[in-house]
């Protein structure tokens, strides 16, 4: 058996920490699953005929930045924070207006109070790693209708952007940091995650190793030599691709650009010196650009704290906690002080921030192993973007094992379906869209059954 | 003189051979619809009227009809007027062949050595020559891999390596003898034994449902067979009947109902499916319980409710969803199921649909995954054609290497892609009137790099011993499957260039800016590049041979003259070694490089 020798990483989904063994992962997955698809209110006629409900659009932001946190934050030690003879003092919960916050593990992100909102009402649908972060990042289920064909949140932010894109706007639309788990779907590949890593160095794709005036010269070669770029003798698909190659030249050429993803170490410090650090300094130049970047998603993994919660060392809530303070408090304040592209307003106010994990974690004491396992109540963290700080939607009981408020209008839990209905609807998308261009000829929903209010944003962040 | 006689007498021969061109219009089947269902993606064909070729406009060249497909694709652009692309030449048509059926480009020894082959039938002894290679169980393996999602882990279930490896190998080992592909199928579906140990009882683990009830993974297996080994998208039916949802997605399944759709799932309803969930034993056991049942008692998980209703009582009995056939007395379900897809119509037509989209880029049904069962005369770009080639496919005995050969000896297979009739016009894509190029797949594009360089690549997959040397032959579409973060330098240029997940991240030929980011800046390819000419200026230093073998191992073909003598040039004009490294990246990044 390969189990004992580190396989587990090598061959887990890249989403899982350190030391889950696949039997966890079936344990796991057979249980606390019975989550109903459908409440029992709705029936098939529901399926069949849908009147709409008038869509609600913000409109209040230009840009999203979704942080991703894979594995599942907990959220008892952090965003619905429980304390119980459990709590390590390195929390050192403190009250803050009407929320206690876990001063000591995010002191810099706990400056920003004022500008964060909470919804302590969320519950996802699968307590599955792949299932809910697919769910997530698609607003529905992978395993559903439309799963295979649904494109990245991201993907459809980037393909209404198109509509107000600029000669300016040069980077693509959509750019992820640290992976996502789905792409562009049906849409256009042009609407998919552009992908970094960040570096301090700046960005490989756009760096020809054999350095500048070499590509320079063999760019020159190329187009003389390529009749069939000229005469397109090869097809549409190739003339697409040789105007993917323009864009692509752009990029590398634009000094502006190649500034976009390098940084100082001094900066790097200043966030914290760690991956999500790099990550959001990137995120932050690219939507502060105002260069067609309309969806950043960075993903931060190694939050699946089984066990090791609270652990000094090693992969566990403090130690992931810390970096992430860090660099989400370094961007709050850099975000909070920039301005927009609008006068008035800052890149903060322009840009809706989601933090939120796949799901949540196991409540009250930790288990046996030393930490919290898989749970389906969640809470989710936003700022900007319109979203009024101080606000708290949703209550859970003592111990955070049900809701005992959920805090809005719709009087029910926060699905990811409402988070991405939010959203849109920040971002002045109608949510409620129902596209005919899908291959299935099925018709493919922004948010599946938005149009007859099953799901629609939580008005009550704005 | 007597080199002038020999020489008349081959060009002699080579006219005498063209007029044996047996094309006959009278010889094309049955009568045709003027009107055609429109698929999805291909425009409107216009009234043939329009297409009618005025009499100023010279005959298209006539091609020898070397079996029914020329007949069928020959025929119908007769009728319409259009006219078709003359044939390839010897280079553009190895390298096609070559990448189409191995996943590989063709290296420039072989090409040399084909191009110097006089021989009347080098194109046959070419494609038996691939047909028989390692390479061609690489590609093979790939694509069946592709369409039953041979996965270490999805969103829906886990295989684990240990079940996916041996599942890929026993497709490997399937392709490579040839095995029928209706028993290929029938193994797929009918097969109980542990994950671990008989691969294609991965099939059924592919398909469990990890976060709903049992009937879920009843209703993917139903829902997955039926679309790609019947080539009807049934999962609608999954949740809700057809009447009043379907009516634009697919007219034959509009009067379907949900329990039709149970009955379907029903036969998979004796499948035990048990995992002991310790870090020891974590292999998928893979059984039948005689007793087992469809029953209607669901209110979670991933469909709507199941609940008896008038029609329907619960349990559902099987029955199978194109005849509503149900199990002889006694027999197994899963091996009755598997009797009858395979034994129907549809499990040949819409395989024999797969494969022709395969080799020539679109199916004769698009979208192949959704057959419309009641428009079989209208719907196909090609309707005799594809009735045709499913009689032949069944009665070869579902013989895949034997279609594949089929179609890749067809003149309408051998026709350019360089479109030189007059002007393009994207109509005439589903006549098939040039061979319509299109990108060649990820692995392929590493591949290709690693050929054309002479720099192999290396990638180490976990219990699996020896690494690979070619991303053709990876067992599925993540390896390298690496923690966030963990440098691979392979890892970058498969995944951008769109070979999925084998889950919901379906696998696509379409470009991207950060495609062209990748042929231009990846690594993998300028460190190889220094490589191929340090190796290369090793043996030569004269230009015109340096722009020859570039152009052989690069685009599998000798250059222009106007490309030889910018060529060599370029290569004399400053330091030979940096002139012929960028001289190979170019070659690299030209458009017919990824495009053919």
């Amino acid at each position: 058996m390969k189990k004992d020798d580190c396989t587990c990483t090598q061959n887990s989904s890249p989403f899982w920490s350190g030391g889950f063994s696949r039997r966890r992962f079936l344990q796991i997955a057979g249980t606390s699953l019975m989550a109903s698809y459908f409440p029992d209110v709705l029936n098939a006629g529901l399926l069949e005929s849908a009147t709409t409900a008038a869509p609600l659009l913000q409109n209040s932001a230009k840009n999203c930045l979704l942080i991703f946190l894979a594995g599942g934050i907990s959220q008892v030690d952090t965003f619905d924070l429980k304390e119980g003879s459990w709590t390590p003092p390195a929390l050192a919960p403190a009250t803050a207006g009407s929320v206690r916050w876990p001063q000591g593990l995010f002191p810099k992100i706990g400056q920003h109070l004022d500008q964060l909102a909470l919804i302590r009402s969320g519950l996802a649908w699968a307590a599955v790693h792949p299932l809910a972060q697919k769910w997530a990042q698609i607003a529905r289920n992978p395993s559903g209708a439309t799963g295979g064909i649904a494109p990245h949140i991201g993907s459809v932010v980037a393909l209404e952007a198109q509509l107000h894109r600029r000669s300016t706007d040069v980077l693509p639309g959509f750019v992820a940091l640290n992976g996502t788990v789905a792409g562009a779907g049906y849409f256009p590949a042009s609407n998919g995650p552009f992908a970094v890593q960040a570096a301090q160095s700046g960005l490989a794709a756009l760096t020809h190793p054999d350095g500048a005036s070499r590509l320079t010269k063999r760019w020159n070669l190329l187009n003389a030599l390529d009749d069939a770029r000229k005469s397109g003798e090869l097809g549409s698909d190739s003339a697409d691709m040789a105007d993917y190659y323009d864009e692509g030249k752009a990029l590398i050429d634009s000094p502006d650009v190649n500034a976009l993803f390098t940084f100082s170490s001094e900066e790097r410090t200043r966030y914290g010196a760690s991956v999500i650090g790099d990550s959001l300094i990137v995120a932050r130049n690219l939507l502060a650009a105002d260069k067609g970047t309309r969806f950043v998603q960075v993903t931060d993994t190694n939050w699946d704290h089984h066990s090791n919660i609270y652990g000094t060392t090693g992969i566990s809530l403090l130690t992931k906690g810390k970096a992430f303070d860090d660099a989400l408090g370094a961007l709050l304040s850099d975000m909070s002080t920039r301005n927009g592209s609008t006068p008035g307003k800052t890149l903060l106010d322009e840009t809706l921030v989601v933090v939120l994990g796949e799901f949540g974690r196991t409540v009250g004491p930790i288990t046996p192993n030393g930490g919290r396992d898989h749970y389906l109540r969640m809470s989710v963290m936003l700022a900007g973007g319109g979203v009024r700080g101080r606000r708290v939607i949703g209550r859970t009981n003592a111990d955070g094992s049900a809701v005992a408020e959920f805090g809005w209008s719709a009087n029910r839990d926060v699905r990811p379906e409402d988070i991405t209905a939010t959203m849109y609807s920040a971002l002045g998308i109608d949510y409620t869209t129902v596209r005919h261009d899908d291959p299935l000829n099925r018709g493919f929903e922004y948010v599946p059954f938005a149009k007859d209010g099953t799901y629609s944003p939580v008005k009550e962040l704005f | 003189m007597r080199a002038l006689v020999a020489l008349l007498a081959l060009l002699t021969s080579f006219v005498a051979a063209a007029q044996d061109c047996t094309y006959d219009p009278a010889r094309v089947a049955g009568p045709r619809q003027v009107m055609r269902r429109l698929s999805q993606t291909a425009e409107a064909v216009a009234p043939s009227s329009s297409h009618r070729r005025t009499s100023t406009a010279p005959a298209p060249p006539k091609y020898p009809i070397r079996n029914f497909i020329d007949t069928e694709v020959f025929g119908l652009m007769e009728r319409d007027g259009i006219a078709w692309t003359s044939i390839s030449s010897d280079e553009e048509f190895l390298r096609r062949v070559t990448v189409d059926l191995t996943g590989q480009i063709p290296d420039a020894a072989t090409v040399r050595a084909f191009l110097a082959d006089t021989s009347a039938d080098k194109r046959e002894h070419a494609i038996d020559r691939l047909l028989h290679s390692e390479e061609y169980v690489d590609r093979w393996t790939l694509w069946l891999g592709d369409l039953v999602q041979n996965v270490q882990s999805a969103s829906n279930t886990i295989l684990f390596e240990e079940g996916r490896d041996p599942y890929y190998f026993w497709m490997r080992d399937s392709i490579r003898a040839n095995k029928p592909y209706d028993q290929m199928v029938r193994e797929m579906l009918a097969t109980d034994g542990g994950s671990f140990h008989d691969g294609p009882a991965n099939y059924v683990v592919r398909q469990w449902q990890n976060n709903g009830p049992i009937q879920d993974t009843y209703d993917n297996l139903s829902a997955h067979s039926g679309e790609k080994f019947l080539g009807v998208t049934i999962n609608c039916l999954s949740c809700h009947n057809g009447l009043g949802h379907l009516e634009q997605v697919n007219p034959s399944l509009v009067k379907r109902t949900r329990q039709e759709f149970w009955r379907n799932a029903a036969f998979f309803a004796q499948i035990t499916l048990k995992n002991a969930n310790s870090d020891d034993d974590y292999e998928w056991k893979v059984g039948t319980n005689p007793a087992g049942s469809y029953q209607l008692n669901t209110t979670s998980g991933n469909k709507t409710v199941r609940a008896p209703t008038q029609q329907q009582s619960s349990p559902v009995l099987p029955a199978f969803l194109l005849t509503g056939e149900t199990p002889k007395d006694g027999e197994n379900r899963r091996v009755a199921y598997a009797r009858m897809l395979t034994a129907h119509p549809q499990f040949a037509r819409a395989t024999v649909n797969y494969l022709w989209k395969e080799i020539f880029g679109m199916g004769l049904v698009e979208p192949a995954d959704n057959f419309d069962l009641t428009a079989q005369d209208t719907q196909p770009t090609h309707p005799a054609l594809l009735a045709h080639l499913a009689e032949w496919f069944a009665a070869s005995g579902y013989d895949i290497r034997a279609l594949l050969r089929l179609m890749v000896n067809s003149s309408a297979y051998q026709l350019s892609s360089r479109y030189t009739p007059g002007a393009w016009q994207e109509s005439y894509t589903r006549y098939y009137a040039r061979h319509y190029p299109r990108r060649m797949l990820s692995e392929s594009v590493l591949d290709a790099v690693a050929r054309a360089t002479n720099v192999p690549i290396s990638i180490r997959v976990p219990l699996i011993e020896e690494p690979f040397t070619r991303a053709m032959a990876l067992p599925d579409t993540r390896e390298p499957f690496v923690p966030q973060r963990t440098p691979n330098p392979y890892k970058t240029i498969l995944d951008t260039f769109g070979r999925g997940d084998r889950d919901t991240n379906a696998r696509t030929r379409e470009g991207s800016i950060a495609q062209a980011l990748e042929m231009l800046n990846d690594p993998v390819i300028t460190t190889r590049v220094k490589t191929r000419i340090d190796t290369l200026l090793a043996s030569t230093h004269d230009p015109g041979a340096i722009a020859d073998e570039l152009y052989l191992a690069t685009l599998s073909r000798k250059p222009k003259d106007a490309e030889r003598a910018a060529a060599i040039a370029y290569l004399q004009d400053g330091d030979l070694k940096a002139n012929a490294e960028d001289l190979q990246f170019v070659l690299i990044n030209r458009l017919e490089f990824l495009f053919n």
